[in-house]
């Protein structure tokens, strides 16, 4: 690989790191792609403007932590996300939310991430080469595509990367980065499928005045929540099933509340793009990074409506903290 | 607060239009009731051709449903309401789809109907997500299937299958995945889907969910009710020729017809695909919106007697 220099050996993958970018794959969701790309996009774009990069440029994703990285090159890192990932170099502890230099020889490792959240980002100065499969870098576990041979990192993997000019040493101030809990409030907005032809009024009420448990079956496709028995406005799906959850497919937006007969999944980046489920609120995309965070068998989650302009506002306020002419000087 | 943002009646050939707010960055239109109307879908792909030609700034994508198209839009570049605005002018042009010549294939796939790879996954929903669920009855759907349609036996709903060309209404779910109906009204069965939804499909499987017939790209999630499996319609790595240039076998548009094969032939069949012997059958066949009009009108009043026994047959059904 001519212009790259191997930057990382994978000494032990953890459970599921994944190369990723971002906004990932965007535009072929008519050919049944969803974008893929970083579950929580704050963490992930913060850690790239920590080291220098575009914020959309590829780093890993590593949920529950247990990876353990060798590095092979002079270059710096940053690492975001998750608390209490007891993240070590060279066995010591290393702080989040800064530029971090390392050297040959370094060993980087997270220990069982025990939360709050429960994902880490790692960036690295120059981004990680990867293959870009049909416009991204991102892997997508469903269509086995992108980053490393479209799979999960596993031992003996030996990242490259692009050699650039060493960034300037920043950290992140507190006030800018992202609130991590075990309860979550997490922002949506109506519909596309709601009250008042497909649920009933009181149904949208109780869905905001309901305590979420986050389901153990909770991954990249889908966050599923508990179950339960909506009255709706419908009797059955009619023509497109017994159901009332049923409707005619149609696709899917990203972050969607789809009703899965009584089980509503939010859909994640690798999520299904169509189908013949209602989708009666959509986490708006200030809210999506929080569904990153969210800790399968243990977080709860409320909703909470907000109107579109301030889905819009709220977006452009966690942009701001993406840009690293907002942090600290080291 | 309201999911609606704004509709529009019915206008001629044209049907109403329903705006829906899907967050902040999707408006998910639809077209005319809920009906399975194939001319609805026929609106949808004639709205997508155009807005493929007359590129919206701003919009990112419009990716077609049954009856609906979401518009994924950049708000820094256009605003919602700005976007609904150029929607109302394509619709504004769009003249009636009645008169139109759809370019399409028709693809013959082998199945072979109760593979042990669609019992298998039907097996693992049993014993690890739902217990005694009323669709899963000797790990297979298929009875369920037939029962709920008013069928008198497996080989009955097989001959469905087999018996008609399917539309693929458009791609989606996961890559490459064909949402088909059937161009016969007479081979129009319906029935529920998984409540809740499997965590395992096998690569292949051929599934029904309401009315609409899928066929598995990959291993996945899902909540069709299962009936078989044909040959692999999807491969990033293209390990046959077919897929070089385009991962995906069935496009929008095109049309499947079923010929029934034994599991055997079946993993014959799909070994020389991967070891690219295998010849896809597929030919150009351009599809006339007026002759498929003249062909539903005809068989009608056939259809609907159908139509009525399936739905007093479904009426006796538990859903799951």
């Amino acid at each position: 690989m001519t212009g790259t220099h191997a930057v990382f050996d994978v000494v032990s993958p953890g459970l599921q790191t994944l190369v990723q970018d971002y906004p990932g794959r965007r535009g072929l969701q008519s050919k049944g792609f969803f974008p893929a790309g970083p579950m929580d996009h704050l963490s992930f774009r913060i850690a790239n403007s920590l080291v220098g990069n575009d914020p959309g440029a590829a780093a890993l994703e590593i949920p529950m932590g247990r990876l353990t990285l060798r590095v092979l090159a002079e270059t710096s890192i940053a690492v975001t996300g998750a608390e209490g990932s007891g993240i070590t170099l060279n066995r010591a502890p290393v702080p989040l939310w800064e530029t971090v230099p390392v050297v040959p020889g370094d060993e980087i490792a997270c220990s069982i991430i025990k939360g709050p959240g429960f994902r880490v980002y790692l960036a690295v100065a120059g981004g990680i080469d990867v293959p870009v499969v049909l416009g991204s870098r991102a892997t997508y576990t469903m269509g086995g595509i992108g980053g490393v041979e479209g799979r999960a990192l596993t031992k003996g993997d030996v990242l490259h990367g692009y050699p650039g000019p060493s960034p300037t040493r920043l950290r992140v101030p507190t006030s800018l980065r992202p609130g991590l809990a075990n309860d979550w409030e997490v922002e949506v907005m109506r519909g596309p499928h709601a009250d008042p032809d497909f649920l009933t009024e009181q149904d949208w009420k109780d869905l905001l005045a309901s305590n979420w448990k986050v389901d153990l079956n909770s991954n990249r496709v889908g966050t599923r929540l508990n179950a339960r028995r909506f009255q709706w406005a419908r009797p059955s799906g009619g023509v497109a099933g017994g159901h009332p959850s049923n409707v005619l497919d149609g696709s899917y937006p990203i972050g969607g509340i789809n009703t899965n007969g009584d089980v509503p999944v939010i859909l994640g980046p690798d999520g299904p793009t169509a189908g013949g489920f209602t989708v009666i609120g959509t986490v708006v995309q200030a809210g999506l990074w929080k569904i990153g965070q969210l800790r399968p068998g243990r977080d709860t989650i409320r909703f909470r409506e907000v109107p579109l302009e301030e889905a819009l506002a709220l977006s452009a306020r966690i942009d701001y903290t993406t840009d690293p002419r907002h942090y600290e000087e080291l | 607060m309201t999911a609606i943002i704004n509709s529009r009646p019915a206008q001629g050939d044209r049907p109403a239009i329903t705006y829906r707010a899907a967050g902040d960055r999707h408006v998910l239109v639809e077209y005319g009731e809920m009906a399975l109307d194939l001319e609805l879908n026929f609106f949808v792909t004639a709205i997508s051709a155009q807005l493929a030609e007359h590129r919206v700034p701003g919009l990112v994508e419009a990716a077609s449903g049954f009856r609906s198209l979401l518009l994924h839009h950049e708000p820094s570049l256009i605003d919602r309401e700005t976007l609904i605005e150029a929607m109302e002018e394509v619709h504004e042009a769009q003249q009636s789809v009645r008169s139109l010549i759809i370019p399409s294939r028709l693809i013959t796939l082998p199945i072979a109907f109760d593979d042990s790879e669609s019992r298998e996954a039907v097996h693992r929903y049993a014993t690890t997500i739902r217990q005694e669920a009323p669709n899963v009855r000797d790990n297979s759907n298929i009875d369920y299937i037939v029962e709920y349609n008013g069928l008198p036996d497996r080989e009955a709903l097989y001959a469905t299958v087999t018996g008609t060309t399917w539309w693929n209404a458009y791609t989606g779910f996961f890559p490459g995945l064909p949402f088909m109906f059937p161009l016969d009204p007479r081979n129009a069965i319906t029935v529920p889907k998984y409540n809740p939804t499997r965590t395992w499909t096998a690569e292949g499987a051929v599934g029904i969910g309401g009315p609409c017939v899928a066929i598995y790209p990959v291993e996945a999630p899902g909540g069709y009710q299962l009936f078989g499996r044909t040959v692999p319609i999807y491969d990033i790595l293209a390990r046959h020729d077919i897929f070089r240039g385009d991962p995906l076998l069935i496009r929008p548009g095109d049309r499947v017809r079923f010929m029934q094969v034994s599991e055997d032939q079946l993993l014959g069949v799909r070994r020389d695909v991967l070891e690219n012997r295998y010849e896809y059958m597929i030919e150009d066949d351009p599809f006339s919106v007026a002759d498929y009009l003249a062909r539903i009108a005809e068989v009608h009043a056939e259809a609907e007697t159908l139509r009525t026994a399936r739905e007093a047959a479904a009426a006796l059904m538990e859903v799951p």
